[in-house]
């Protein structure tokens, strides 16, 4: 089955190592485009097909042109330890043990 | 022409999580990685091709907590099974159960993660021939065994059924 996939972490997409692969270098969870921006979400997903058409081998990446800012400063923030107090780290820890407890719940209920 | 900053880079993800992971206390997480990627050609031009939508989002579920715009990450909200809707009409999904960053995006617009209002387009447009009757979800699950053994065998049988000729996934 031909595939294209339309992401926004390059390095775990290639990592992983996929056929085609359309990204854009906004935060995560905007895969298809920017918020309450249908030309931004057209252009993407016209990109995706493009890629989806035309890619010659696997591994194709195609970089969307479009930035989420002029100032690229938002890259800094995600889940950056140098941003980060202890006491910040030490909640973000509690807070993922809840997490992991919930979703193991879920997980052996389904 | 002005070079870049330094830190304009696309993010890189895979040490930053490594990297916190480790000093929250937990083990390194080992990501998926091949060296054989297989590639399959289109077999026909897209606008006689009919396409398969495959989503990581999450079908709302009422009672398992937030799970509108902002809301914090949400491990009930998750699913574990493959599920398909409907793509006639725009289905209700979610993704406060994966890690989007919330920070520099609230997940106000579902169409920053779900593309099928725009595919929709597309095909009246003529641009794309068909889309299948039929979107799907990809469990988010954290087992790579799952999704490689149960999940995406179902989701390509689910897309043969549907009688796709290609499939644009969209994770989040």
């Amino acid at each position: 089955m031909p595939t294209v996939i339309m992401g926004c972490a390059k390095d775990i997409v290639e990592y992983c190592g996929v056929p085609r692969f359309l990204f854009s270098d906004f935060p995560l969870g905007n895969s298809a485009g920017r918020p309450f921006d249908r030309p931004s979400q057209a252009f993407t997903l016209e990109l995706a097909l493009r890629v989806l058409e035309s890619a010659p081998a696997a591994r194709t990446t195609v970089q969307s042109s479009l930035r989420w800012h002029d100032d690229a400063a938002w890259k800094l923030d995600f889940s950056n330890l140098d941003r980060m107090t202890p006491e910040q780290i030490a909640e973000r820890r509690r807070e993922f043990d809840d997490i992991k407890a919930v979703a193991r719940a879920k997980r052996e209920q389904a | 022409m002005a070079f870049a900053a330094e830190h304009d880079v696309p993010i890189p993800y895979m040490q930053r999580t490594r990297d916190y992971y480790l000093r929250l206390g937990y083990g390194a997480y080992r990501w998926a990685h091949f060296d054989d990627v297989p590639f399959s050609p289109l077999r026909r031009p897209l606008a006689e091709a009919r396409l398969a939508l495959i989503t990581t989002a999450a079908p709302f579920q009422p009672g398992a907590g937030e799970q509108g715009p902002g809301a914090p990450y949400n491990a009930a909200a998750k699913f574990y099974k493959v599920y398909s809707e409907s793509t006639e009409t725009i289905p209700d999904l979610r993704i406060s159960h994966v890690g989007y960053d919330r920070v520099h995006t609230t997940a106000e617009d579902p169409n920053t993660w779900l593309p099928l209002a725009e595919l929709q387009q597309a095909v009246k447009r003529g641009r794309l021939g068909a889309l299948t009757p039929r979107l799907h979800g990809a469990p988010t699950n954290r087992s790579q065994r799952v999704t490689m053994e149960v999940d995406a065998p179902s989701l390509l049988e689910r897309c043969r059924e549907d009688g796709a000729d290609a499939a644009l996934l969209v994770p989040t």
